[in-house]
């Protein structure tokens, strides 16, 4: 350490705890240094300036907030650190305008411009074609292309509310059927983990009892997960592709041995009841339920794992 | 007589408000990429259409395509992302961008993109594509950042797990003048 190092006339302490203030102090000081000026000028459908326009710069990867308003010109001007931004225009009787991914790099000055469309009446009726409803189509320049010039049809770009419906009816109840389809190989597990157990040697009823109950519970999921996936809507023109063709094979195995198991299960149940061995068919019962519990496992699989 | 004037006045003017150059596109990729947890999966078409006009030096580009197009090799993967993008509702994803004509001449372009999908307008500034061209043919590919927020779609889950918001879609496009 330097003979003069003020350090030594303030204590080590003291010195200690400036350095750390300073060090808490100085990198927003360095980062405020580091922004970038971004400006633009806001208008509307016609090319005429809006004021009293909100500006917002949202960081994308911190969520970090900054606004502006416009002036009587329309211009905003926002001094912004280098990143990437959400820009979004906000102004009352305007649809809010958004610039989803603005870059800010850091050597020079960015101009975002906004254009902002008119709110509708709120009485107004929706546009039915994807080209009406285009904020730039009809075009704003009399050489843009058209969705007509480029050979689509009304009926191509026309919506379809009624296959989105029936898409979203399809989609839903997917949904429980995934969800239901999970929660069933639980109780599935345990039922055959118990298996061994409940057809052992041991006079013992109790795992033969909830090995019961757990299969009971199976069947009556399996059943509510099957209905959801039967009764989904099919989407017509729709021809099958992927991992949906092996899901839906393996429930040609797994459908009927869901019913097969319980009746093989109540026939062994009744035998082991009765104080006799396991015989004739009941047998099966154990490699039936490995069987199903098999393809159910994989029918889950094939669509949630990539192989 | 006023045939002939009529005859010699569209000759004349027609050219005023021809376009100077015009563009088709010829052959597309447009493949997205969407991350979950247990899978990486990819959707392709190859059925946009797509059209550049030029005029004064600037020229203005559309390309259209439909939703449905976009092939995963799963058809109720494919099912399900029409439905969460609404695209029965909202069939075509268009993209407009507005290029100088001199840009084909370029070896990179930063493009500023609207894009509209899912019943939504996205903005994309300065988005980078490389360009190649050959004779009367310009090649130009390149990633759009898209995410699902950007057009306001909800997450598809599998197995009660969303996929990322990050939805980047590689463009690869074969221009012709004419």
């Amino acid at each position: 350490m330097p003979k003069n190092w003020p350090c030594k006339q303030i204590g080590a302490f003291v010195c200690s705890l400036a350095v750390f203030a300073l060090a808490q102090v100085a990198p927003p000081l360095i980062a405020q240094t580091a922004t970038e000026v971004v400006r633009g000028t806001v208008s509307d459908e016609n090319g005429k300036t809006v004021a009293n326009v909100t500006v917002t710069a949202t960081r994308t990867d911190s969520g970090q907030k900054q606004t502006a308003n416009t002036g009587s010109e329309g211009t905003y001007k926002l001094d912004l650190p280098p990143g990437n931004y959400r820009l979004t225009f906000e102004a009352a009787g305007f649809k809010t305008f958004e610039i989803s991914s603005a870059t800010v790099g850091g050597t020079e000055s960015e101009v975002f411009d906004g254009k902002l469309q008119r709110s509708e009446p709120a009485d107004a009726t929706p546009a039915r074609t994807q080209e009406e409803n285009l904020p730039n189509a009809p075009s704003s320049s009399a050489t843009a292309p058209s969705l007509s010039d480029l050979g689509l049809s009304p009926e191509q770009t026309q919506g379809n509310a009624r296959e989105q419906a029936l898409l979203d009816k399809r989609t839903h109840m997917l949904k429980i059927h995934q969800r239901m389809g999970l929660i069933t190989t639980i109780p599935l597990l345990a039922t055959v983990i118990l298996g061994p157990g409940a057809g052992g040697k041991s006079e013992g009823t109790a795992t033969r009892d909830l090995h019961v109950a757990l299969g009971s519970l199976t069947g009556d999921l399996y059943g509510i997960t099957a209905y959801y996936a039967i009764r989904a809507p099919r989407i017509p023109g729709t021809k099958k592709r992927g991992p949906i063709k092996f899901h839906e094979a393996m429930a040609w195995i797994h459908g009927p041995g869901m019913i097969l198991t319980p009746i093989l299960g109540a026939m062994a149940f009744s035998q082991k009841n009765n104080g006799e061995k396991v015989h004739g068919i009941a047998q099966a019962h154990g490699p039936v339920a490995i069987v199903t519990a098999g393809a159910f496992g994989a029918a889950l699989l094939s669509v949630s794992v990539k192989f | 007589m006023n045939k002939k004037i009529l005859i010699v006045f569209l000759f004349v003017t027609l050219p005023m408000f021809a376009a100077d150059s015009q563009w088709v596109l010829k052959q597309s990729t447009l493949t997205y990429h969407v991350s979950h947890k247990l899978h990486e999966s990819e959707g392709v078409s190859h059925a946009a259409r797509g059209k550049g006009v030029c005029h004064d030096g600037q020229c203005e580009f559309l390309i259209a395509v439909a939703v449905k197009s976009f092939d995963s090799g799963d058809s109720n993967r494919d099912l399900h992302m029409v439905q969460v993008t609404r695209g029965a509702e909202f069939p075509i994803v268009t993209v407009r961008t507005r290029l100088p004509e001199s840009a084909s001449s370029s070896a990179t372009i930063n493009a500023d993109l609207e894009i509209q999908f899912a019943g939504q307008t996205a903005q994309y500034k300065k988005v980078p594509f490389k360009v190649e061209t050959q004779g009367a043919d310009t090649h130009i590919t390149g990633t759009i950042p898209a995410t699902l927020t950007d057009f306001k779609v909800d997450p598809p889950s599998l197995l009660t797990m969303p996929v990322k918001n990050e939805i980047p879609v590689r463009v690869d496009l074969t221009w012709h003048q004419q």
